[in-house]
């Protein structure tokens, strides 16, 4: 199987998107977190002011695998963020190439094109998180030279949810 | 004590810079920043901004007495600030990411921290988000603290999320196909 296409996202592929999100959140155990729509997706994505951005990798009628139907068969949602001390970034939120279609260099040339994207956009950095438990992809981005800031730097991710965001915004 | 807080502008471009190296030297890492004044203009101020700010100032009669630099010294009103940017999860939707919060040493302590962040929260959710994310140093206990009190919690240490980055000639090379 060598032929597949990466293009920009369309509306018509929200659909397909959210099934590869849903796939992905299924293989790091979270599905049940997954509570966004393909009306969000639609509505966040191609509006006047889009919160992000996708890349699709489809594959010809005549290659879909017959076991998935499907021709999306990866995606790459990404977003640009901003550094006070070096600007620019491009943010990888989350990449994705379905199991029946790995080792034939999709998920290789996504990244390619992100990071180009990055370059062509005055970016200084990528960056996205990883899951310490999923040692194949950390290995993966390591091999192409990305260093794991929690480690090195001792940057840690915190969050606040809704719930507490409502409290935190009432207060005078 | 009194303080209003308020979107920044173009003109607090100047105090935001100021304020980004004192909080660059706090974290111990100044030599880092490559983003003056100007840069800050164009990316937070132009037609398609990559970020927005929030300004914590104090009136005059209360304005800073310290200062580095000893021979232009006059004070400063603009006393702590915010950035922060729109993100998106796969998962739950929009998201807002606050990418610093500072609040210059002489007036910490005075609830103006809590209402940085009280203000970006607000205007997250009236965009819609749902999570109010950051990063803050595991040497930082006292804005661990302050954070964990606010009712965050610590996703690297619950998830095992690790921030990565890709950066300078690896994403050069990367964007040439480099493996």
């Amino acid at each position: 199987m060598a032929n597949f296409n990466l293009r920009k996202a369309e509306p018509k592929d929200v659909p397909d998107i959210l099934r590869l999100i849903k796939e992905l959140a299924k293989y790091e155990e979270m599905e049940d977190q997954v509570i966004l729509t393909e009306k969000d997706l639609l509505e966040d994505g191609f509006g006047d002011h889009p919160f992000y951005h996708c890349v699709v990798a489809d594959v010809p009628a005549e290659q879909q695998c017959s076991l998935t139907g499907y021709s999306v068969i990866g995606f790459a949602m990404y977003y640009f963020t901003y550094d006070p001390w070096i600007g620019k970034l491009l943010y990888l939120e989350d990449f994705y190439v379905m199991k029946e279609y790995r080792g034939f260099g999709i998920g290789s040339e996504i990244l390619k094109t992100l990071s180009d994207t990055a370059v062509k956009n005055r970016c200084s950095s990528m960056h996205f998180i990883v899951a310490e438990s999923n040692k194949a992809f950390i290995d993966f981005y390591k091999r192409r030279g990305a260093s794991d800031l929690s480690l090195q730097e001792g940057w840690r991710l915190f969050r606040i949810d809704k719930e507490n965001l409502l409290k935190m915004s009432a207060e005078e | 004590m009194e303080f209003t807080i308020r979107a920044a502008t173009l003109e607090d471009c100047k105090d935001i810079s100021r304020m980004i190296l004192e909080l660059a030297e706090y974290e111990k890492v100044s030599d880092q920043v490559k983003i003056a004044q100007r840069d800050l203009e164009q990316d937070g101020f132009s037609k398609n901004p990559f970020f927005h700010g929030i300004i914590a100032e104090v009136p005059e009669h209360l304005k800073s007495k310290e200062d580095s630099c000893m021979y232009f010294f006059t004070g400063h009103t603009k006393v702590g600030y915010s950035l922060y940017f729109y993100t998106y999860s796969s998962w739950k939707g929009r998201a807002v990411y606050m990418e610093d919060l500072y609040v210059m040493p002489e007036f910490r302590g005075k609830g103006i921290g809590k209402a940085l962040m009280s203000k970006v929260s607000q205007l997250g959710l009236a965009a819609g988000c749902t999570q109010l994310n950051f990063t803050v140093l595991d040497w930082n206990k006292s804005s661990l603290d302050f954070y964990l009190k606010q009712g965050c919690w610590d996703v690297t240490s619950d998830l095992g999320y690790h921030c990565m980055r890709c950066e300078g000639d690896a994403l050069e090379h990367l964007a040439q196909g480099g493996l």
